[in-house]
């Protein structure tokens, strides 16, 4: 796709965007330009809007706007055709608030005078005057990845400390340029606090907020002082007061992120005391804070990633205690309600989005089908997936729905969405059209279980393999043993070791092969967290290529060679 | 009341959760037990009424209002609920230690209604808790009072809404280590400690001045003063200078008490409380003319060289000199049996049986302000009641049943093992090992494969 002109690097970007404007009836030399910016979408079956029961239309779309949705559209003769007939349209997913995209910038280096107990705000995670927009970068993989789930426009949330600046909405179109589509939309907060410094904990980060939010009021104050009357002293706003002085007048959201209950609570108490316009982002356990929420009527934005069930699989059946077992039953009691929260949101009638922040892009299936079936409804799913965020984030008149006038950000499936087979064909964000492989599902039966003999699609899959893989951080690679024993495919995984020199193994886990699509999972262990990376691909002959997938990393791309089969066991 | 609250609710489609967010206030009678008043003597086979969350009557052959249970306590002992003046169970942070001064944090910000020590605490007949930030700077921050609620998830139903500002000062060893020795900032010693005192007592007057000028300003036409800075920390110590908050401080050795004693009395402030104060029996009589008293411990000492001029007396000369005088945990452990802590004045001190219960109940109340709530079974307080099985100064005590406002929170019989509010959903079960610390002592390493073969027979933990 857009990804060989990607690496052609900034400067040749700079470079080719300059020629194409200086002289627009030259010829292309990368190959790459867009023959039309105009295409029509023809006689597929077209979601309007959440609850919308869906019918055969045709959608045009010209220069990232669409033009028209209908049966009777005249279509341009520049219109590129997309036959629909088989395919199903829906509005473009939003991100809530998410991360993509964004790099972390560097620390600011601590002065010789440094004082711990007043260090000054930039030291201390306090630049509300940074933006997401110079942290952000489109080219980047997880972008790809979440537009590959449908995804279409993302509120970026800047990294950094407690208050780390403020956020932009970006549309996930060309890859070329940001596509910011609002910049400043909000102020992101959190609780991180400084590492050795003021505010250290929790309690010092809430009086800290405390102190700036009262502090750039008053500078409003004497600022209007100042401007009404004469002999009044000069204000003096600091950098982080004239940043806070949009959310101080309202003009602009706190964006708090609060995953827990008490966290929930802590951010709903300090605007309450306050004032401020809240989004609650990132809720992960708010089972208690429903009402709380309601009543507050403050617009929450959930994780779109239910609990990881590790703990829930790791639970043994034989020799363990009834203690245990006890405690085993509250866990799963726990999970079991974990997955309803969602559906308990749309009961109380809270019209939440989701967030994409610390969730994965290749769980998005996987997740959003927890959900409905511990009883969200597929129209609150898909609200919670456009309309929902389009409300909150301001932005209900320009995306959201299918409609003249839009943006041209939609998503085509196989299926009525949320169909277990339906899968993402085409994702269109800000009128550019990204393709996608669609893969023939085989027969359900014989994924995991398959027995060697009434596998019909015979692919060497045991033995060693070698693979590389390439990462922000570099190339590296190790080698992947697979076996099968008792029919259930397992072997380990050696690794580039993350916390030092040398390589790391870990067993394998969740192996499966579906026809030629091999699939795994191995938990890496990197500065006292665990990650489970999944390797997935498609095997030709003795050769796979595939990507590998890290929870809040992104994707990357893999190859790895049979470089010993397994003598016996051959499939 | 709260049935019409929670019908109401239901009606307007909110369900329970307008009720919950209400405190609940129990109706409840205890039958015949021996009545530890604490401040009206002991009643023998007597009654207690609660009603709507108050102690409405105390006696004998109190008859039950229709809707009020009773409970049969013949050959029980009820004591007012202990109170704990220095803990920091239910909190999520206790120490901002990365400036002298940092009296703008407020403990109740990170209050955490769910954590289990509160449960353990309500098992030990502790239904109210000082939960207190810790003694890293000079001036820590705003202490909560909680009221051990159990069951809420919501911090707001667990602090004691009624109870007055306390803040928390710390002299000595900690604050020094951590920001002089620490950081290489003022305070380095005793001395600095002292003055990073009198200097924000100094600047907090100088803060209250500016605001009271630019509030008269203000009102006048034409003004041209501009709003001085906001600073929660300097108004928090304004508030002390005015009487608002109770200090509690962290001190050990006598001569920093006393300094402490010459500085408030410098500023006019009336109300302070000494914290562990273990040399306080060397200055009980000045602590007993100038400040709110001490809260001690029974016998902790020798864990630093501050502490090792003690003696397990000390309570009992404090309070012999007419100090008010309480014991307090700063332990999640000791805080489950503070009524042996109390038997400690017994034995060192001879104190009487109402003096050692004071220690953990009106004395530490009136140290926190709230005497006229709590701390005593009086008709018209706050029905905060434990039920014991024996003399809770007996070594054989064991509390049976604990109320906060007449809501039973603990019942020994209902008590289920696992007691937990919240699981997450993703937590690891790991098998619980009694006896995984012998495995860290390597004089035993090894050994445990030679129990293996007979633990059948030997050994019946199977945690």
């Amino acid at each position: 796709m857009n990804k060989q002109f990607l690496k052609a690097g900034m400067l040749g970007l700079l470079v080719a965007g300059w020629l194409s404007q200086a002289a627009l009836a030259q010829s292309d030399p990368t190959g790459k330009r867009r023959v039309t910016s105009t295409y029509a979408i023809i006689n597929a079956t077209v979601f309007k809007a959440p609850g919308d029961p869906g019918s055969k239309a045709t959608i045009l779309i010209k220069d990232g706007v669409i033009l028209g949705v209908g049966n009777s559209l005249s279509l341009p003769k520049e219109a590129k055709i997309i036959a629909g007939d088989s395919l199903f349209v829906y509005p473009g997913f939003i991100d809530g608030a998410g991360t993509m995209g964004i790099v972390k910038p560097k620390d600011v280096e601590r002065p010789k005078d440094f004082v711990s107990s007043n260090p000054a705000d930039e030291i201390a995670g306090i630049t509300p005057w940074r933006s997401a927009t110079d942290m952000y970068t489109a080219a980047s993989t997880q972008v790809d990845d979440w537009r590959k789930a449908g995804f279409t426009l993302s509120q970026v949330i800047p990294d950094g400390g407690m208050l780390p600046g403020k956020t932009a909405l970006v549309l996930l179109g060309d890859g070329k340029t940001n596509n910011f589509l609002k910049l400043n939309a909000a102020l992101a907060a959190n609780y991180r606090s400084s590492r050795g410094m003021y505010p250290a904990t929790l309690a010092g980060v809430m009086a800290k907020f405390r102190d700036i939010y009262q502090n750039t009021s008053l500078v409003l104050d004497h600022e209007r002082l100042f401007a009404s009357t004469a002999g009044v002293k000069r204000p003096q706003a600091t950098p982080t007061q004239l940043a806070m002085m949009p959310v101080v007048q309202k003009q602009i959201p706190v964006l708090f992120t609060a995953s827990s209950e008490l966290e929930i609570r802590r951010a709903l108490a300090l605007q309450k005391e306050l004032g401020f316009k809240l989004i609650l982002t990132g809720l992960e356990n708010y089972e208690s804070v429903i009402g709380a929420i309601k009543a507050s009527n403050t617009p929450v934005l959930i994780k779109l990633q239910v609990p990881d069930d590790k703990s829930i699989k790791a639970q043994k059946s034989d020799g363990v205690t009834e203690s245990t077992k006890a405690q085993y039953a509250r866990v799963k009691e726990s999970y079991d309600k974990a997955l309803k929260l969602a559906a308990q949101l749309e009961k109380a009638g809270i019209p939440f989005g989701f967030s994409t922040a610390d969730a994965k892009a290749t769980d998005v299936q996987k997740n959003l089908k927890a959900m409905l079936d511990n009883g969200l409804s597929k129209k609150g799913a898909l609200a919670a997936l456009t309309t929902n965020p389009a409300a909150i984030l301001g932005v209900s008149g320009m995306v959201g729905t299918l409609e003249k006038g839009k943006l041209a950000n939609l998503v085509l499936t196989t299926d009525t969405l949320f169909k277990e087979e339906a899968q993402i064909k085409h994702v269109i964000a800000d009128g550019y059209v990204f393709d996608y492989e669609v893969k023939k599902k085989a027969v359900k039966a014989e994924a995991t279980t398959a027995k060697p003999e009434a596998a019909s699609n015979a692919v060497t899959v045991e033995g060693v393999w070698e693979y590389t893989s390439e990462t922000p951080a570099g190339s590296s690679g190790g080698e992947i043993t697979l076996k099968r024993e008792n029919g259930v495919l397992g072997g380990t995984i050696t690794y580039d070791d993350p916390t030092g020199s040398g390589k790391a193994s870990a067993p394998i886990k969740n192996a499966s092969i579906n026809g030629k699509a091999l699939s795994f999972e191995f938990d890496v262990a990197a500065g006292g967290m665990s990650l489970t990376v999944t390797i997935s691909g498609e095997i030709n002959g003795k050769s796979m290529e595939g990507s590998l997938s890290v929870p809040q990393m992104g994707s990357f791309p893999v190859k790895a060679t049979l470089s010993s089969p397994s003598q016996t066991n051959s499939l | 009341m709260k049935k019409l609250n929670l019908l109401i609710a239901t009606f307007f489609g909110l369900g329970v959760l307008v009720a919950q967010a209400q405190i609940q206030k129990g109706n409840v009678l205890i039958k015949n037990a021996t009545v530890l008043t604490v401040t009206k003597g002991n009643l023998e086979s007597s009654d207690v009424l609660v009603q709507n969350g108050i102690i409405t009557q105390i006696g004998k052959n109190l008859t039950a209002p229709a809707g009020v249970t009773a409970i049969d306590a013949t050959g029980k002992y009820v004591m007012p609920g202990i109170i704990d003046a220095h803990s920091h169970v239910g909190l999520d942070v206790v120490n901002e230690g990365s400036a002298p001064i940092t009296s703008e944090i407020r403990m109740k910000d990170v209050v955490n209604p769910t954590e289990i020590g509160l449960y353990r605490a309500l098992a030990g007949g502790v239904t109210v808790s000082h939960a207190m930030h810790g003694s890293a700077n000079v001036v820590g921050g705003q202490n909560a009072t909680l009221k051990h609620r159990w069951g809420s998830m919501d911090p707001a139903d667990v602090i004691m809404q009624d109870a007055p500002r306390t803040i928390k000062f710390a002299l000595g060893e900690n604050p020094t280590r951590v920001h002089g020795r620490g950081n290489g900032i003022q305070p380095r010693s005793r001395m600095g400690v002292e003055a990073v005192i009198r200097n924000g007592f100094n600047e907090a007057i100088q803060y209250k001045k500016a605001w009271e000028a630019y509030q008269l300003a203000k009102a006048q036409k034409g003004n041209t003063t501009p709003p001085p800075a906001y600073s929660e920390r300097l108004q928090t110590l304004a508030d002390i200078l005015d009487g608002k908050i109770i200090i509690h401080c962290h001190s050990y050795r006598a001569d920093e008490i006393y300094m402490l004693i010459n500085v408030v009395k410098d500023f006019n402030i009336k109300k302070v409380v000494f914290q562990h104060t273990n040399e306080g029996f060397k200055v009980a009589p000045e602590i007993a003319e100038y400040t709110m008293g001490a809260s001690v411990f029974a016998d902790w000492w020798a864990y630093k060289m501050e502490v090792y001029y003690s003696t397990a007396f000390n309570a009992a000369i404090l309070q012999k000199n007419g100090a008010i005088t309480s014991i307090n945990s700063d332990s999640a452990e000791l805080i489950r049996h503070l009524y042996h802590e109390a038997g400690k004045t017994q034995r060192y001190g001879g104190l009487t049986d109402e003096e050692a219960l004071a220690m953990i109940t009106i004395n530490p109340a009136k140290q926190l302000g709230i005497e006229d709530k709590v701390g005593s079974i009086e008709v018209g307080k706050q029905a905060d009641l434990v039920i014991f099985e024996g003399h809770p100064l007996s070594t054989y005590a064991v509390p049976q049943m604990t109320f906060v406002d007449g809501v039973k929170y603990f019942d020994r019989k209902a008590d289920r093992e696992d007691q937990r509010q919240w699981v997450a959903a993703t937590e690891m079960v790991e098998p619980i090992l009694l006896r995984a610390n012998e495995e860290a002592h390597r004089c035993m390493q090894d050994v445990d494969k030679y129990f293996e073969a007979f633990q059948g027979a030997f050994v019946n933990e199977k945690h």
